[in-house]
């Protein structure tokens, strides 16, 4: 770095001594306040760390002093003399590099400061606080571009999108490109809307259609932006930007049986053309801005969409440190996943510091965290009928209502209760803390997995020593952790026997026989069984064995011995199993879910390890203070009050069945997993954490969004008694609000990039200063407005850009374009000369193989499909893929509904760069491969559907030539030329027509559209 | 009508290149292309290069390489430096009192019961004096081919997250694999094999499943290609599916060409655009990993001297029902000696996992209740294996451009969990490397008296570390290997890492 001259010195100088005069008064610690902050605002970015630019730090007094290439920056006392001011003073400085001088104000406080010593805190070390502006194109106020006046000679001009294409062709000498024929431009069309293949007889419909080529072709948009495929095809590019899935990833990547219905969701809101600023709401706050709608509730299903840490949430407590950075992780996923889907910007960048290139301080991320800190992943009940949900709506507030006026009953006995009732109550508080109210995770004994239910397996207790008893009793488990409920396991035939053999070879009573009839699965009910041995009522022995002889049922095909408790009771009452030693044929083990001492342990669901009996002298005593109180009238009114309460509860139950959803909710859980909802939604606290370090939490932050638009604040304003959801919803507001010009700009360009293979701006996912700057931003601009205004209809949008001329352009290079050097001016096609010949992204070619294989089931919604076999369900699901049947007709459904999983992504669509549900994605990867060869030729799905397109053909067509004609019809839409005739016909005289139709899938024809 | 001359084609592949929109996914292509056109790799490549997917994203290596190859043995569930490793006397002495760290610690399953000495007795192997216990006592061969990093800490207990630390340099799903990286950077070595290859283990996927050498923003080629020698399907969709039965080697010959003719002529009336070219090139390159990848794990030109070695001159053909040291020997040596056949046949970067996911009964390292039942076993078949995989690459000649690391999730703690197990130590644990460019028979960053926490707590080694020494042997300025992605020029180390200058040969 190089001096400044020295004339740039005296006026430097000049400066800074009508500046010392200016201070005269400030005090010093004044002063350094504001040149601390001046310094991490507007140096600190730069001139800190191991490598400070120009060698010069600027962190601390001793790096200042030390200096860098330009030598010590301070002369304390002079600062006429000192290289920091030089720097910064004059006309125009040369720091800060880049960026706006500091003010006048400014350098005439860092002079003070010098002057009066340079004081410095003991032990200070300065921290950047550099935020990027917010001089950026993207974050500027969108205003809605004039249409450019173009010259129409040689162009076509059909409409606002031509007009401004064309003028940058002219800008760029240019020319248009020819609409394609109407073959092409069908088949274009087709699988660009609805991602399937016109039939023959639709294009031979549309190509003799002898309306003009405009209203020939406006009627198939139409017609095509009506079906319900419509809806399946973008709904996909929606998820992969959510980045949906249907398992948690992780470790034990176990399922999420309830994810679909968000699938449904955005589905059936295309299909419906939902208003886009209400398809943002309903995502962030939909229960809350759009209450008693099933929407409102399923679109949460966003906030949820990523991947989930079970261990991180399941097992370890928000206590712990690896609990806090889970929890952490996944705020962090969820505001990227908000944040980055509809505002394309990446926030996460601020999690450490502030962002290094966006207006997004780390305050501001942690305010977005603080959105969603009452939440969590799990699953959601809701009532799918609108009507149901409003009359479970209007209970739930009559509910309420009794339940206010109990309360102001309540309240009047604590009054009157005084400290005898207050000391009770705290007595019985404890007493109810030590019996433990929660349920815990020791569920039980659990066999291994059979795959018949025929093979006897034993669990046995052993007493210590040879003791007389009368009774016993078992209870069935409670699997809570896997959703599966009372009973999990009970076997379904049994036989209890007693000896003082542990092997059980000699001296053997049999106590229950229950091998002969099935018995009915009793739930956690305790079964109680007296002895059945002639041998009288009271057995002697040490151990006690139960035997099932026939399985429980865990999944179609896999059978299990479960049991969550045994007691064996002596005639005084006494439970003589409790705590012994447990022996078993085999056990699974996993802990502490499964082992075998839990069934000995004295607890089971629904039951405390403590008798109660405590608790209900205590209740007794309280109830009667209770009476004493009361007067006569009010406690008569209390009781009215809980008969009605009961009363409309029965109503309640006699609502149908509810819906589950995983979405994003304010979790009422156990174990480690307990969200907030014991503390009715309270969002946690959210701390900046110091280099994103859970371990290292600064200031507290309240909610908001970012600080980055001139016009739109980043405050909520919310009252200080507001819930989590008041928080959502101010998000939803913030991000759909007309004035947030991110949401705009980022939907139409993502929409644009779906249909042309490139966004206006290329990187869907970034509009900030990594991502690109736009082509075409007055297009974007006028696309934006144009979209944000006119009801924020997707379909409008679409139309708009499926009949512009721009996108009805052939794709290959004409002999025109060829001359004027388009490929020289514009080889990659940014300014839109032709089209871009697209490449078929994996659902979509699966989705054809299906339909021209004539096997697609068009079934829409509902829960997925699942294309694997999965092993091991119990720890960590094996998902094997090459275990299922491709013949399986359950899977010939369209590929939005296929069953995703995280850790185990299905081969072959990965191999075909299917989106990654564990990432975001913007836009697929392109890649060509010999793996990818290789599985469209050799993976049992083409192998199978090949000869099912064989089929097909064969059965409509008997003549080889006209075979060849169907196949070609089929796949292409077009009849074979001579060529490929004679290419096919020997080809399958000998090899037969399966083989063909294998060929066919793997042309490069049927992976491309032009 | 003919394809342009080469001249024509460069520019506008360029172009194309660019059309896709794709940045890398195409630069990437485009390399190959390039390479395919007798354009030189960057490193190691065949001299008559036809290449199987890739050249490298790089035109030219950052510094000379040592190394060209990659070896990542990784034990799933997180195995004990204490137990193999790194010898602590202070716990043979301490062995069942009360455990004191002399600081508050957060265990995972809140295992701080007594002080646990090592479950075996350690030996002194090589010049190096290296300690090694009972069960790795095979590496004792190579050990001054070793190089210790004993200070290695992790940020959490969590097994799927730590595991993705190490696998992608990342906590969270979504980030490449090591192989990844290196395969987008350094491209292929060969025709007909894929650059980078994963050997599971057998019984399963660890933690994250595939995640774990995922391509993620990469393009699809760079992911770990899974195998399984020695099963019957070892690689997917090789061949055709078993319901194929009207598909026969006539038909496959007959059909390549047949496609090959009809793909070209599409192409004719479409010229400019190289993916379709490319998708041609790509079905015959397939035919030939078809023919190479079997023969490249076919061990029956194998000599009885290398079987043995290997610990595979005798394999029984049932196991027992309990983990033992013989078949987990098999298993883990039958990786390794299909390692070394693919390394030789210019498999860039191979992956080889011992242990599954934490189903029961265990078979991974992470052993809460027993290390004796999980480790014993685990770890002489490791160890086996390693060292015979390593004496062979170096009587080839290979050891010195082949590098070797050994790691795993996290550490062990020094105390008991009550038991016979150990509960997860983030907080300290063990890597080793050997071959290209490594100094052998050195012991890096000493952990404390117990092995509980790095000696030296404020300057440990992190994964980073490791990472950036790995692709600093390979020729790779860690800093420099960058793709953006969302927004972020996304690289191995994120923004850390430091080469460790100390282990470099």
């Amino acid at each position: 770095m190089m001096r400044n001259s020295n004339q740039h010195i005296a006026g430097m100088v000049s400066t800074f001594f009508i500046g010392a005069l200016a201070c005269v008064g400030h005090s010093q610690e004044d002063s350094f306040g504001v040149v601390s902050e001046v310094l991490e605002r507007r140096c600190v970015s730069c001139h800190a760390g191991s490598k400070p630019k120009g060698g010069l730090g600027l962190e601390t007094l001793g790096a200042m002093l030390h200096g860098g290439e330009s030598g010590p920056s301070l002369d304390v006392g002079h600062p006429e003399k000192s290289v920091l001011l030089e720097y910064v003073s004059g006309t125009d400085p040369q720091m800060p590099k880049g960026g706006k001088p500091l003010t006048q104000a400014e350098v005439e406080a860092l002079g003070a400061w010098v002057q009066a010593g340079a004081k410095w805190p003991e032990g200070k070390k300065l921290e950047d606080r550099h935020v990027p502006d917010t001089d950026w194109w993207s974050l500027k106020p969108l205003e809605r571009p004039a249409v450019p006046e173009v010259n129409q000679e040689g162009y076509v001009v059909a409409n606002a999108i031509d007009a401004f294409v064309v003028s940058r062709l002219q800008e760029k000498g240019l020319p248009q490109s020819p609409r394609a024929d109407r073959h092409t431009l069908l088949r274009r069309l087709y699988l660009d809307l609805i991602g399937l293949l016109p039939s023959p007889e639709q294009i031979s419909e549309f190509v003799q259609d002898p309306a003009s080529d405009e209203e020939a072709y406006r009627r198939v948009v139409d017609r095509l932006l009506d079906s319900p495929r419509y809806g399946e095809r973008w709904a996909r590019h929606w998820l992969d930007v959510v980045h949906f899935g249907e398992t948690h990833g992780y470790d034990k990547d176990k399922q999420r049986p309830n994810a679909w219905p968000y699938r449904d969701y955005v589905i059936s809101a295309l299909n419906s053309d939902k208003p886009y600023r209400r398809f943002i709401q309903e995502q962030i706050a939909g229960d809350v801005l759009y209450p008693g709608t099933s929407d409102g509730i399923e679109a949460l299903g966003m906030i949820s969409a990523g991947p989930w840490d079970f261990i991180g949430h399941a097992e370890v407590p928000e206590t712990k440190i690896d609990g806090k950075v889970a929890r952490h992780l996944d705020r962090d996923d969820m505001i990227a996943t908000v944040m980055g889907s509809f505002n394309s910007l990446t926030v996460g960048c601020a999690q450490c510091h502030n962002h290094k290139f966006d207006p997004i301080s780390q305050q501001d991320y942690y305010r977005l965290q603080a959105v969603f800190a009452a939440l969590d992943r799990a699953d959601r009940v809701y009532d799918r009928d609108p009507e149901v949900a409003a009359k479970r709506l209007e209970l739930d507030k009559q509910i309420a209502l009794l339940a206010t006026e109990i309360k102001q009953i309540d309240e009047q006995i604590i009054e009157r209760g005084g400290k005898p009732l207050s000391d009770l109550d705290r007595l019985i508080a404890e007493t109810t803390k030590t019996l433990g109210g929660n349920e815990l995770p020791e569920f039980g004994y659990h066999s291994q997995i059979e795959t018949r239910d025929d093979v006897p397996k034993w669990v046995q207790v052993d007493l210590g020593d040879s003791q007389s008893f009368v009774a016993l009793e078992f209870v069935g488990c409670h699997d809570t952790f896997n959703g599966i409920g009372a009973g999990f396991g009970f076997p379904v035939r049994f036989l209890v026997e007693v000896s003082d053999d542990p092997e059980f070879r000699a001296g053997v009573v049999r106590w229950v026989d229950r091998t002969e009839r099935d018995f009915s699965n009793p739930g956690v009910v305790p079964q109680r069984f007296e002895s059945e041995s002639p041998a009288g009522s009271s057995t002697k022995g040490r151990y006690v064995r139960i035997t099932a002889t026939k399985l429980a049922r865990r999944m179609p095909t896999d059978f299990i011995f479960a049991l969550g408790e045994i007691s064996v009771l002596s005639r005084e009452g006494k439970n003589l199993a409790s705590g012994c030693s447990v022996t078993a044929l085999d056990s699974i083990e996993a802990g502490p879910r499964w082992q075998r001492k839990n069934i000995v342990d004295g607890y089971y669901y629904g039951r405390s390890k403590l008798a109660d009996t405590d608790l209900k002298n205590l209740q007794a005593q309280r109830s009667a203070m209770v009476d004493g109180i009361l007067g006569n009238e009010t406690k008569i009114r209390k009781e009215e009050l809980a008969g009605l309460i009961s009363k409309v509860q029965g109503a309640k139950s006699g609502l149908p069945p509810q819906q589950v959803v995983y979405a994003g909710v304010v979790h009422i859980g156990s174990g480690a997993f307990v969200g907030t909802g014991g503390s009715g939604g309270k969002p946690r606290p959210i701390y900046v954490l110091d280099r994103g370090s859970v371990t290292q939490p600064k200031d507290q932050v309240q909610s908001g969004a970012l600080d980055c638009f001139v016009e739109l604040k980043s405050w909520f304003d919310l009252p200080d008694d507001h819930s989590e959801s008041d928080r959502r919803a101010a998000l939803a507001h913030w991000i759909s609000d007309d004035r947030n010009p991110l949401t705009w700009r980022s939907i139409v360009n993502r929409v644009w990039q779906y249909h042309f293979g490139r966004g206006i701006v290329e990187t869907a996912n970034d509009l900030g200063r990594m991502g690109s700057e736009p082509t075409h931003r007055e297009l974007l601009d006028w696309l934006a407005v144009e979209f944000r205004d006119q009801g924020q209809s997707l379909k409008g949008l679409h139309r708009l850009i499926v009949t512009s001329h721009t996108y009805q352009q052939v794709s290959s290079v004409t002999n025109e374009a060829q001359a004027l050097g388009a490929e020289s001016v514009d080889s990659d096609n940014r300014y839109l000369w032709r089209s871009n010949r697209r490449r078929l992204e994996a659902e979509a070619l699966r989705d054809m193989v299906l339909q021209v294989a004539g096997k697609l089931d068009l079934t829409m919604g509902g829960p997925s499909f699942q294309d694997f076999v999965i092993e091991q369900p119990e720890h960590s699901p094996h998902y094997e893929y090459h275990l299922h049947d491709p013949d399986d007709l359950k899977s010939h459904r369209r590929s939005v509904y296929r069953f995703l999983v995280r850790s185990q992504p299905q081969p072959f669509m990965a191999t075909l760069d299917c989106a990654d549900p564990s990432m975001r994605v913007d836009k697929r990867n392109e890649s060509l491969s010999p793996l990818q060869a290789l599985a469209l030729l050799n993976n049992g799905f083409m192998v199978s559907m090949a000869r099912h397109f064989a089929n097909r053909v064969e059965i409509q067509q008997t003549d080889r030539g006209k075979q060849i004609e169907r196949m070609f019809l089929l796949a292409f839409g077009r009849k074979p030329t001579d060529a490929e005739l004679s290419a096919f016909e020997p080809y399958i005289a000998e090899h037969g027509l399966a083989n063909a139709c294998r060929l066919v899938f793997n042309l490069n024809e049927f992976s491309f559209v032009d | 009508m003919q394809i342009d001359p080469m001249e024509n084609r460069c520019v506008s592949r360029r172009g194309w290149i660019e059309s896709l929109g794709q940045g890398f996914g195409g630069l990437v292509l485009g390399t190959m292309l390039d390479r395919d056109m007798g354009g030189s790799s960057v490193l190691g490549g065949p001299s008559t290069g036809t290449g199987l997917g890739v050249a490298g994203s790089l035109n030219t290596l950052h510094h000379p390489a040592k190394a060209k190859r990659v070896v990542q043995l990784f034990m799933a569930g997180a195995a004990s430096h204490l137990d193999l490793f790194d010898f602590k006397e202070e716990l043979v002495k301490r062995h069942g009192q009360e455990s004191d760290f002399g600081e508050p610690v957060e265990a995972f399953q809140n295992g701080l019961g007594p002080w646990l000495k090592p479950v075996w007795d350690f030996k002194r192997y090589g010049q190096s004096g290296r300690l090694l216990s009972e069960p790795v006592s095979e590496l004792g061969k190579v050990a001054d081919e070793l190089a210790f990093v004993h200070n290695v800490v992790g940020k959490t207990g969590v097994h799927s997250q730590a595991t993705l630390l190490h696998a992608t340099g990342f906590q969270l799903p979504g980030f490449p694999g090591m192989g990844a990286w290196v395969s987008y950077g350094l491209g292929s070595m060969n025709d007909n094999l894929p650059t980078f290859v994963v050997f599971p283990d057998h019984r399963g996927l660890a933690s994250n499943g595939t995640k774990n050498w995922d391509s993620a923003f990469l393009p699809a080629q760079h992911s770990g290609t899974v195998i399984y020698p020695g099963s019957e399907n070892p690689i997917a969709d090789l061949r055709p599916h078993k319901s194929g039965t009207y598909i026969t080697g006539k038909s496959e010959a007959a059909g390549q060409s047949l496609l090959a003719e009809l793909n070209a002529r599409h192409a004719q009336d479409r010229l400019g655009d190289l993916r379709l070219e490319s998708r041609i090139r790509s079905y015959e390159l397939a035919a030939r990993m078809q023919m190479a990848a079997p023969e490249s794990l076919d061990f029956s030109q194998e000599p009885e001297h290398i079987l043995k070695l290997y610990g595979l001159d005798q394999i029984p053909a049932t196991f027992d029902k309990e983990i033992n040291p013989q078949e987990e020997t098999v298993h883990f040596s039958r990786k390794c000696l299909a390692a070394r056949r693919m390394l030789e046949r210019g498999v860039r970067f191979i992956q080889i996992w011992s242990g599954n996911d934490n189903g029961f009964p265990r078979r991974n390292w992470d052993s809460h209740e027993d290390i004796q039942r999980d480790h014993g076993p685990l770890s002489t078949g490791m160890a086996k294996g390693a060292a015979a995989l390593i004496q062979d690459l170096k009587q080839r000649g290979m050891l010195e451009d082949t590098l070797i690391l050994w790691t795993t999730e996290f550490g062990r703690m020094p105390s008991s969990q009550g038991g016979r197990g150990r509960d997860h130590n983030p907080y300290c644990f063990t890597n080793w490397l050997c071959g290209g460019g490594i100094r052998g028979g050195v012991s890096y960053g000493p952990s404390d008296a117990f092995g509980y926490k790095p000696l030296d707590r404020e300057n440990p080694t992190q994964v980073y570390d490791i990472h950036a020494t790995i692709l600093h042997l390979l020729g790779i300025d860690h800093t420099k290997l960058t793709v953006r992605h969302n927004g972020i020029d996304r690289r191995l180390t994120d923004v850390h890492g430091h080469v460790l200058t100390e282990l470099l040969a």
